[in-house]
């Protein structure tokens, strides 16, 4: 007879904390997404008393965690979470009382899909026993196999057996160094060394690793701990020892190095296929040793595929990361995209960052003059106010009104008026 | 004489027009785009990095001054997410060396160095960036305001201001756009690496002469849409 225990916390981010402290009582854990982990509860009591106790040694573990959860022991996991859902906290429903346990519960528990849900409620059916007391045959006839499987989760019959989840495996290496590494070039061998080792683990897996740390303990007992995030996940044990040089050499540790530790995190990448139409790209290995070596010449918030923001504040952007995996999804603001072959040649705006302050003279409401650190003149024409505003609901309402002068010297600019202030924000070219 | 299909532009290539001026760009070679302010220099760099992005390259856009408007880029055409922006914060020496890294990474169609106002660039970085950009495919383009004598550049072309484009009578109502003209200031005969001569045939032989464009002094006037 299998037995079934039931976690549920209502905040799903505390969901891996839940399945720590379930593995640590069951070897077979399951990961069922919405704050809940179910746990075989069978053959237990041997370690943890009856299942009272293991239901209440369970809350009281996750709440030691820091997780506040309630506890259902059942024999099917439909039973389990109505037990954790709706009872006291802890909950044990007796052995063959799982049919009987369910009959008042609501039919929200079985998380029908809408369409289901509402048919089911035309016919009038609003707990679990109707459902289950419903005729088999005819629930076939009107819901198809589908709806023979929710009759049999209302009666507490749940065949499924429990899909087991296995943390992630850790790629981690270390070695103690017996006489102290003094100088940095040891120390870059050394983690070389374990970082091939840990690469050829993560190759024999299938997997490859977005970030990399090292940990090195210092003679002093101070620790030096450092990460390296590759522009693609890698596993090329050279990739990442010349970029482990890279970041060491930069920021070295500081004392003599009495023992390393080298781990990475795993990703699962699919394999792409490579196309003979597509023109080339760069290879994830060069990229990866550019990107990285740029982020240290112009700093890691400097570098990045541009990216328009959903709203109509002048020069909203970010900078996504680069390759991007929305690589031709349009990621482009809506209706802005042309087919370059028809359109006609676009004016480009050169922008000012941050937008120079300026002193304009105006003539009957227009400005006639404009003087600022970057440009100074008379204006020779002139469109506007283009009014601009938004997010007036918010906290961080903005307006402004927007000018395209042409200088005497030719210069087509941008300028606004924020209501206080005058501004150049940029210059056509 | 059959022509082959494959060499054949699409539908709606226009040699003399912008088609055919974007074409001009050398692989494998540093070219440069000078020009004053708004004189559609940056509009014409921006028209070029549409056509590559929408043809599947990857560029990579090293911006001296910061002054890159994405929505511009967007409105042009560009694939934001195949462009790699390096912003400089202003400091030159940062933008030649972030050049120099990008043009030795294989796999980049399209190199942009914007240095506008930072520029021109002083000759050995000049001299290093040829050197570095050779014998690849990689389209390296200088965009400043003024060309420097003895810049080893195979391809410079000069942008200048012709008018503005306003909409509406007295009183104006909004800026339409700008014509500009632009011209090949010099043109070096070996303009050419073996493998972009599907895009730029016409530079082949005595370089831009020999084959029906007048090369140095050419000129294409452009209008610039807002």
């Amino acid at each position: 007879m299998t037995r079934i225990a039931c976690l549920l916390t209502p905040s799903d981010p505390a969901r891996p904390t839940l399945l720590r402290v379930a593995l640590a009582h069951s070897p077979r854990v399951e990961d069922a997404g919405a704050g809940r982990v179910y746990l075989d509860a069978s053959g237990l009591e041997g370690l943890f008393g009856d299942e009272p106790r293991l239901a209440a040694r369970l809350r009281a573990a996750a709440a030691a965690a820091g997780v506040e959860s309630s506890v259902g022991i059942a024999e099917s996991r439909i039973a389990a979470l109505a037990a954790a859902r709706l009872g006291p906290g802890v909950l044990v429903v007796e052995p063959g009382g799982d049919a009987a346990y369910l009959a008042p519960a609501p039919l929200s528990l079985l998380d029908l899909p809408e369409a289901t849900a509402t048919r089911l409620s035309r016919w009038g059916l609003r707990t679990l026993g109707e459902l289950a007391a419903l005729p088999t045959a005819g629930l076939f006839e009107r819901l198809g196999g589908d709806g023979v499987r929710l009759q049999r989760l209302a009666r507490g019959e749940d065949p499924r057996p429990l899909v087991s989840w296995r943390p992630a495996p850790l790629f981690e290496e270390s070695a103690a160094c017996e006489w102290g590494l003094e100088t940095l070039e040891p120390v870059v061998e050394r983690l070389r060394e374990l970082a091939a080792r840990v690469c050829a683990r993560l190759g024999a897996a299938g997997l490859a690793a977005d970030c990399f740390e090292w940990t090195c303990r210092l003679g002093d007992g101070r620790v030096h701990e450092g990460a390296l995030t590759p522009a693609v996940p890698i596993t090329d044990a050279d990739s990442v020892g010349g970029l482990l040089r890279l970041a060491l050499e930069a920021r070295p540790p500081r004392g003599v190095v009495q023992a390393l530790t080298f781990r990475a995190r795993p990703v699962r990448v699919a394999p792409a296929q490579e196309s003979l139409t597509d023109r080339s790209r760069p290879a994830p290995r060069r990229l990866t040793a550019t990107l990285n070596r740029l982020v240290a010449l112009v700093g890691a918030d400097a570098i990045g595929a541009p990216a328009l923001l959903d709203t109509h504040r002048p020069d909203a952007i970010a900078l996504a990361p680069y390759p991007s995996p929305l690589r031709g999804e349009g990621r482009v603001r809506g209706g802005d995209r042309r087919d370059t072959r028809d359109a006609s040649p676009t004016l480009a705006l050169r922008r000012l960052r941050p937008p120079v302050p300026a002193s304009v003279t105006l003539a009957s409401g227009r400005p006639v003059a404009v003087r600022s650190g970057r440009l100074t003149g008379r204006i020779v024409a002139g469109v506007g106010p283009w009014r601009v505003s938004g997010e007036w609901w918010g906290p961080r309402p903005w307006l402004l009104d927007e000018w395209d002068v042409e200088l005497a010297d030719g210069t087509l600019c941008r300028l606004a008026h924020d209501g206080s202030a005058w501004r150049l924000e940029g210059i056509y070219d | 004489m059959a022509i082959p299909i494959e060499s054949s532009p699409p539908p709606g290539w226009e040699r003399e027009g912008i088609d055919g001026l974007l074409g001009l760009f050398p692989p494998g070679r540093l070219s440069e785009i000078v020009g004053p302010r708004s004189s559609g220099g940056s509009s014409l760099l921006l028209a070029l990095i549409a056509r590559i992005t929408a043809s599947g390259g990857q560029v990579a856009f090293v911006d001296g001054m910061d002054a890159l408007d994405p929505a511009s880029a967007a409105a042009a055409g560009a694939d934001l997410s195949a462009l790699l922006w390096v912003k400089c914060g202003g400091r030159l020496r940062v933008a030649l060396s972030a050049a120099d890294l990008l043009v030795r990474c294989p796999g980049f169609a399209l190199v942009v160095l914007d240095l506008d106002e930072l520029g021109p660039m002083p000759p050995s970085a000049h001299v290093r960036l040829q050197r570095a950009v050779e014998g690849g495919d990689t389209i390296l383009i200088a965009r400043s305001a003024r060309h420097r004598e003895g810049s080893p550049a195979s391809l410079v072309l000069a942008a200048r201001r012709l008018a503005p484009r306003w909409m509406g009578l007295r009183p104006l109502t909004r800026l339409a756009g700008l014509r500009s003209e632009i011209s090949i200031f010099r043109a070096r005969p070996h303009t050419l690496s073996p493998r972009g001569r599907g895009q730029g045939e016409g530079l082949k032989g005595e370089g831009l002469k020999g084959e029906g464009l007048k090369g140095e002094g050419r000129r294409w006037t452009l209008d610039w849409t807002l």
